[in-house]
């Protein structure tokens, strides 16, 4: 491999295959934001440690801005862009969000619900510890935490009663 | 992000190929830790060796010896039915680690490797006297666990040596082991961190093993405290005797996260909470 290479890689993102030359020192979010237009995915720190980017791979919550990009290659990634439904309307958890204002500045946002669907996908009755838990990574500057697990709370309830 | 050329061997063969081939590069597990420091310059590899494809290296086998592939994600600790059952004290040390996002992809070997002093993992596994198995292209060594820290950020790996698996024998019946950890918030890097184990027949202690993070430049063994524990029917006065050993013991710093008084004071009171819980553990 030369440096400055670029490489192919192919992978799931939100349910349809994508494929994308990337730079073998590119980071998941790089590719996401840079490539494939999907700006929904936030960088705060850099580091793993504001949850802003979180990204879902293979059912599993993940900081998308420690990711290397080829490790993608063969894996199913949810953005939040992956979660509206077909005519643009808004998931359950966003739904929550936007009635529990759980939200101020936004930026926090994506990464927080993204956090909250895989809790969410893998279980379906979660303790408010749990959320706090699932939510652990994620920073918010702006409003706090209250309204936030309260909307992940209304999710899951809803969520459940859907079953 | 500085450019590096990044390598998904899958082989160890092949990785110590590549290893021999790029002077400089890196092995690299989850990234948690190597991606942070090449963001903020600490560190300058030319090309990352990812051991991430190599099969077999991320998989957990219980059988007489508990075998952990170093590449196992936090996660997987967290969620594996015998090592929750036979090695509790490793899971709960697990779930202290980081956030969701961080166990999902950070994994046992790298925690070990990147020789923090604060290491979550390294606790639980030097009161378990786990082994560590390292390989190279030529030789294949098993050492002890409390033998593989040299320093901040130094281990005895030789350069192309690969730390592939942890070993665990089981334990006696009557062992009981106990993790705790001070940090600001729950999500942070430990101030000061503590585990302990009992092997234990009735009141009287058997053996203990005592070992404390982030108050040494390694995970350190705390053969002092132990001593006094060893071999005594178990009382309130032993309890603080080996706080306040304890105490006297570690040769913590200050820095970003904590000084060196309260890093001394709080070892010793998770000693006692420990050995303490440990105790009640044992008599349940």
């Amino acid at each position: 491999m030369e440096p400055g290479m670029k490489i192919e890689i192919s992978f799931i993102l939100n349910g349809s295959e994508v494929k994308v030359s990337v730079h073998s020192h590119h980071r998941l979010i790089d590719v996401l934001r840079e490539q494939l237009g999907q700006t929904g995915t936030k960088e705060g720190c850099g580091e793993g440690e504001c949850g802003a980017c979180t990204v879902i791979i293979d059912g599993l919550a993940v900081n998308s801005c420690l990711y290397p990009a080829l490790e993608v290659e063969g894996k199913s990634v949810t953005t939040i862009e992956g979660l509206q439904g077909p005519k643009n309307e808004l998931s359950v958890i966003q739904q929550a969000f936007v009635e529990q204002g759980a939200i101020q500045c936004g930026f926090c946002t994506p990464g927080m619900i993204m956090s909250a669907k895989a809790l969410l996908d893998s279980t379906s009755d979660p303790s408010e510890e749990d959320i706090r838990d699932a939510l652990l990574g994620n920073l918010c500057r702006c409003t706090g935490y209250v309204q936030i697990v309260e909307a992940v709370k209304k999710a899951a309830a809803q969520l459940k009663g859907k079953q | 992000m500085k450019q590096f050329e990044y390598y998904k061997p899958l082989s160890l063969k092949e990785a110590w190929e590549l290893k021999k081939k790029i002077p400089g590069s890196l092995f690299i597990a989850g990234g948690t830790d190597v991606l942070v420091g090449i963001k903020n310059n600490e560190i300058h590899p030319p090309a990352l060796i990812s051991l991430r494809s190599i099969p077999g290296l991320n998989s957990i086998d219980t059988g007489e010896v508990t075998r952990i592939g170093a590449l196992a994600s936090i996660s997987d600790i967290i969620q594996n039915p015998e090592l929750r059952e036979d090695f509790p004290v490793l899971v709960e040390a697990a779930k202290s680690l980081g956030s969701v996002q961080i166990r999902n992809v950070a994994t046992i070997g790298g925690n070990l490797c990147n020789c923090s002093p604060c290491a979550d993992m390294a606790l639980p596994l030097l009161v378990m006297e786990a082994k560590v198995r390292l390989q190279t292209a030529k030789e294949k060594r098993e050492i002890p666990i409390d033998e593989f820290f040299k320093g901040p950020g130094e281990s005895c790996l030789a350069s192309h040596e690969i730390l592939t698996d942890i070993l665990l024998e089981p334990p006696p019946k009557n062992t009981k082991a106990v993790f705790m950890k001070k940090g600001r918030v729950k999500m942070d890097l430990a101030v000061a961190s503590v585990a302990v184990r009992l092997d234990m027949e009735g009141n009287k202690c058997l053996k203990a093993c005592i070992a404390a993070g982030s108050v040494a430049p390694v995970p350190l063994r705390l053969s002092k405290v132990e001593t006094v524990l060893e071999g005594a029917t178990l009382t309130q006065k032993h309890t603080v005797k080996a706080q306040r050993l304890a105490e006297d013991n570690v040769i913590p710093i200050t820095d970003i996260r904590s000084t060196e008084e309260y890093r001394r004071k709080m070892t010793g009171v998770l000693v006692k909470r420990a050995v303490e819980r440990a105790l009640e553990w044992s008599q349940a």
